[in-house]
């Protein structure tokens, strides 16, 4: 019975995450677009779009961030090409698997089946979870990694070979997300300090094989880190001290404090101080009732009019923390799954423009272990309640009345009124623009496509759907920049910004680009988003000799 | 050691953050607090209030809005034994602020009347409530929701008592809640909704004790029934019309839209009912007031209501809240559940309005933060005491920890705060009425911007004006939505653009922004704010300018 509850759980968490794959989101943004190309040219070339050889860290905009997804992609691609499915399906299949995981985690920890099942099944249907399972995130790849190195290493306890699974899976989320080098650790460390003395039972030849596999596997990154400063670029840019923008009411305090010879002041009013207090409220920021359950952040990152979690669940999660707490359980898994509630946004915190779905994703699926915790004690509470069978009855289906409701809304926002409010977030049109390009291209020497928003970056779709060969752009782009204002240009292609009424061509060009751009051109066709607006448009200068 | 005499230090210390500079921070008065001081003033000269409005009880008209009236008639004392100044007009809010911290002691002991350790919890709360930010600032300018507070607290405490002791004190705690529908406008939802869960909580004891009870409701009755013909009329929902959130029309917008792109399907009209776009909107606005940001990093985002560098509450009270929280919810001492409903309800009206969180809306829930916050702190010590031989010492490190905390805030409030701030307590005003009124005689007319907002109000004040002259005098326009705008008295003309007012005579007085003075004008004084920027301008022209003139001149800022 378990069992095909069990299954019946991930056959639903899996078909949430597979449906319609390809068409919702509308469209993969750059990063899936990049992901999948790269993962193209090191299937053909053995080099990365910048003509690196098997690269640990993928270049990709400048982002340097690690390479593992695209290695997962590579397999797919001669069953599916170089699609949008092919790109997003490891995310699919891994964010399946820790649904399974979830399980398994829960009856270690909790040691009941029917917590575990519920805790799974709220995973299974989390929106948070289903978003970025269903697109070609890392951070999901990185979060199965994670909850699969904590599940081994508790496994380690009983079966010592375990331990490798652990170490192996620690290493592959650090290949994966940048911020899970500073989480993995910690979660690693984590049930470590609260597990050592059953740790320390274990035959000192497994462990010192698991470190020496550790270091072995882990190498590589180490040595790319050592040898490569770009590494921290991204790492930098997105900290909040790097934007000294927001030091003004700082400076304006220093300048009173100084002109009034306050020693008292000058030290309260120190940077360090602020910036304390913004790390502290980048930490907090993430416990933000209305981030998690009513707005979320960027709309890639959640559906719209929804936050991360169901608001049906919030009563259950704060019953479920208290019962957690204080309920039967060991007091190691109450610290393993607190601890781990606690240290989850820490990676996020010293970073700007929190708070920040994907960089907390390890949330997960904590999150979902309490809500379980507080369905279960609830209803036991409930069937103890000295009331007649006629309100308990009416109170289980008024609460189950709701989140149902609370479900379908869900779907209903993210399968259809997330691609009518939020394609252009997803960078969509590009699909649909191609027909209209390679219709009309014929004629010209030149296509150029501008790269201003909401078509940053716009080399990487078009090398995506034209499937360009790679070997051919590297050799074109010898020493190309990735960096996000720079231009592009392959084949017949140029990516710059423009505008068709300040251009000359001297030979026949055709332009791509967003309406405004156009203005003035002969307009050959255009892309519009799902709400109707206008996205992209395909027009040449209409001069005569350009006519064919 | 001796708890009274820790409670009398408390309170004293109360006092001592409510009152010190009482006058000169926040460094000048905002418009609602002029307002209030004028109104007394007035009421104290022939008891009517600045429109001429005899003994006003249900509501005083003020700005377009109908406030009610409380506020006004208590801050008449004062204005009279101290004058018609800044610290007169603060000192109702200062000191029912200050009787709050002592108030909440009480009202914990009776909250938890047969814990051991009720006394301790009481301090704790009455500490906590006396140095929290929210409430300093809130008590240290005449907003008349710190007032409310008060009389909520001590009708919650007085029920409690009552019910432990001498029913017959319900009286007064009814009076106490009916009070404070005349005092602000959110207890007018909230003071109900304590009443109720009040009731119910002990409704045996309360059927056991009907003669008091009857009496209760008969007080209670008497004192409310006066208002209730207005709390039925269209102006005591004026301002929620102004400020709540069920008016946007983009939600029907959007749930149109979302019925449509489902295709008109049945199913959809239920899921995309604008009744659920508005339930959302709610429920984003009620969790608003839970933001970390507005709790313990900045406070609230108006700095009217916070110096934007310390939360409502200390940072240092974040642990203790959320032990608070899990503590009292497993130990359930005495009414604990009150506690919890208390802090729901009293945000329950808040939710409604657009600017959210809003730290003067939810002041209605004092102190039940801190009675968590106390909590959490008190049975976190008595477990360190059990367990830790050196429990004094991590008490107090703890307790010095606040101390800094404390002292970051109050270092900031009395230096950089005004500093930075003087602006959004309409600062250069006095400086520039003062000059005003000293040169009034050698012109024939002045003509005042109106953009920093209300400035008849501050010329009232400041000169401390005769009523009667200023109602025989003004200019009074209103609209039919009920807005008043005073366009002018004596002298006095007001406008948005001083040179649209008309003028006969030539001496001409304009007192304006800086970025409107054209070229050819005299500079007579100008009125800095406390950061050295020029707030005001008073000047002469020889010639008015024209209006492409005005514009450039506009432009150049």
């Amino acid at each position: 019975m378990k069992k095909w509850i069990l299954l019946g759980i991930i056959a639903i968490a899996f078909l949430l995450r597979v449906w319609n794959i390809g068409g919702v989101p509308a469209s993969p943004d750059w990063d899936e677009a990049a992901l999948g190309y790269n993962a193209y040219s090191i299937l053909h070339t053995g080099k990365d779009e910048y003509g690196k050889f098997l690269p640990v860290v993928l270049r990709s905009f400048d982002d340097y961030k690690p390479a593992l997804y695209t290695y997962l992609i590579i397999p797919l691609l001669p069953l599916l090409d170089l699609s949008v499915v092919a790109v997003r399906l490891p995310s699919v299949l891994l964010g399946t698997v820790t649904v399974f995981l979830t399980y398994i985690l829960a009856r270690i920890l909790l040691k009941k089946d029917s917590l575990a099942l519920l805790s799974a099944f709220l995973l299974a249907i989390s929106p948070w979870h289903i978003q970025f399972s269903r697109i070609a995130f890392e951070a999901n790849v990185a979060l199965f990694f994670n909850v699969l190195m904590v599940v081994s290493l508790l496994l380690t306890r009983k079966k010592p070979w375990y331990i490798f699974i652990s170490v192996i899976a620690a290493a592959c989320a650090i290949y994966t997300y940048q911020s899970a080098k500073v989480f993995t650790p910690i979660l690693f460390f984590i049930v470590i300090a609260l597990y050592y003395k059953e740790f320390l039972q274990i035959s000192k030849k497994y462990i010192t094989a698991a470190v020496l596999v550790g270091l072995i596997v882990i190498a590589p990154m180490m040595f790319y880190i050592a040898t490569n400063r770009q590494s921290l670029l991204r790492a930098q840019t997105t900290s909040v001290f790097y934007d000294t923008s927001n030091l003004a009411d700082t400076t304006a305090k220093l300048a009173y404090d100084d002109a009034h010879h306050d020693v008292l002041g000058k030290i309260f009013d120190n940077r360090r101080v602020f910036y304390a207090q913004e790390v502290l409220l980048g930490y907090l920021s993430h416990y933000n009732l209305n981030w998690l359950f009513v707005t979320g952040d960027n709309p890639r990152h959640h559906a719209p009019n929804m936050g991360l979690l169901y608001l049906w669940e919030l009563p259950f999660l704060l019953i479920g923390i208290y019962f957690l707490l204080y309920g039967p359980f060991e007091r190691k898994s109450k610290l393993l799954i607190l601890l781990w509630f606690l240290a989850a946004p820490v990676p996020a915190s010293i970073t700007t423009g929190v708070p920040h779905a994907v960089r907390t994703l390890n949330f997960l699926p904590t999150f979902q272990l309490f809500t379980a915790c507080g369905l279960f004690f609830a209803y036991l509470r409930l069937s103890e309640w000295k009331i007649t069978h006629y309100w308990r009855y009416g109170l289980v289906s008024l609460i189950a009345a709701f989140a149902a409701g609370n479900i379908i809304f869900y779907l209903d926002q993210y399968f259809v009124q997330l691609n009518y409010y939020y394609a252009k977030d997803w960078q969509y049109g590009y699909a649909q623009a191609m027909p209209i390009i390679s219709a009309n291209q014929d004629g010209y020497k030149h296509i150029v496509v501008t790269n201003k928003g909401p078509l940053d970056q716009s080399y990487m779709f078009f090398l995506f759907y034209l499937k360009y060969d790679p070997a051919t752009y590297q050799a074109e782009t010898k020493n190309a920049s990735g960096g996000f204002a720079e231009t592009h240009s392959f084949g017949k292609y140029e990516f710059r910004p423009f505008t068709i009424a300040s251009e000359n061509p001297t030979e026949s060009t055709l332009f791509v680009g967003r309406p405004e751009d156009v203005v003035g051109g002969n307009i050959l066709g255009k892309v519009s988003y799902p709400d109707g607006t206008d996205a992209i448009a395909v027009a040449d200068k209409g001069t005569p000799h350009e006519q064919k | 050691m001796n708890k009274s005499i820790l409670l009398i230090s408390i309170v004293l210390l109360a006092f001592f953050l409510r009152f010190l500079h009482l006058g000169d921070v926040p460094p000048e008065l905002n418009w609602d607090e002029v307002a209030w001081g004028y109104n007394a003033y007035s009421l104290s000269t022939d008891l009517r209030d600045e429109f001429g409005k005899f003994l006003p009880i249900t509501y005083l008209e003020s700005y377009g809005d109908f406030k009610p009236p409380v506020y006004a008639y208590l801050d008449i004392i004062p204005a009279t034994l101290f004058g018609l100044t800044a610290f007169a007009t603060r000192f109702p809010s200062a000191f029912f602020g200050s009787l709050t911290v002592l108030v909440s002691y009480f009202l914990v002991i009776n909250l938890f009347p047969k814990s051991n350790r009720r006394e301790w919890y009481g301090l704790a709360t009455a500490l906590f409530v006396a140095i929290t930010p929210w409430h300093i600032n809130l008590s240290r300018a005449a907003f008349e929701a710190n007032v409310a507070s008060f009389f909520i607290i001590l009708g919650v405490t007085l029920f409690l008592y009552a019910m432990r002791k001498n029913p017959w004190l319900l009286a007064l705690s009814a009076a106490s809640f009916a009070l404070t529908l005349y005092i602000f406008n959110t207890p007018r939802i909230v003071s109900p909704l304590l009443v109720l869960l009040l009731a119910l909580s002990s409704y045996k004891e309360l059927w056991n004790k009907k003669k008091q009870v009857v009496m209760a409701l008969v007080v209670g009755l008497l004192i409310t029934l006066p208002t209730v013909p207005f709390l039925l009329s269209p102006q005591a929902s004026l301002r929620f019309r102004e400020v709540n959130i069920f008016s946007d029309p983009d939600v029907v917008a959007i749930s149109n839209q979302g019925i449509a792109n489902d295709n008109n399907s049945y199913l959809s009209k239920a899921i995309h009912n604008r009744r659920v776009l508005y339930s959302l909107s709610y429920v984003k606005h009620y969790f608003d007031n839970f933001s970390p940001d507005f709790l313990f990093i900045h406070g609230d985002g108006n700095p009217k209501f916070s110096t934007q560098d310390v939360g409502e509450l200390y940072i240092w009270d974040l642990p203790f809240f959320i032990a608070g929280i899990f503590l009292l919810a497993k130990r359930k001492e005495g009414k604990w559940w009150f506690v919890f409903l208390w802090l729901i309800a009293g945000i329950i009206p808040a939710a409604t309005a657009r600017e959210t969180p809003h730290a003067l809306r939810i002041l209605t829930t004092l102190p039940t933060f801190h009675i968590l916050i106390a909590y959490g702190f008190v049975t976190s010590a008595f477990f360190a005491k059990e367990r830790i031989k050196q429990w004094r010492t991590v008490v107090t490190v703890t307790l010095v920890i606040l101390l800094v905390n404390c002292l970051y805030y109050l270092h900031g409030y009395y230096t950089t705060y005004p500093y930075l701030y003087s602006g959004e307590w309409q600062a250069p005003y006095k400086e520039s009425v003062a000059y005003v009124a000293s040169v009034k005689d050698t012109y024939d007319q002045i003509n005042i911007t109106r953009k920093l907002g209300r400035p008849y109000m501050y010329y009232l004040f400041y000169t401390k004006e005769d009523p009667r002259i200023f109602r025989q005098t003004a200019i009074i326009a209103r609209d039919p939505f009920g807005f008043v705008d005073v366009k002018g008295y004596d002298k006095y003309r007001f406008a948005d653009d001083v040179f649209t007012i008309p003028t006969d005579s030539k001496k001409v007085l304009y007192v304006t922004q800086p970025g409107e003075v054209p070229e050819t004008a005299t500079i007579q004084k100008q009125f800095p704010l406390l950061n050295g920027q020029i707030g005001l301008v008073a000047f002469t022209v020889d010639q008015l300018p024209t209006k492409q003139a005005t514009e450039s001149a506009g432009k150049k800022r």
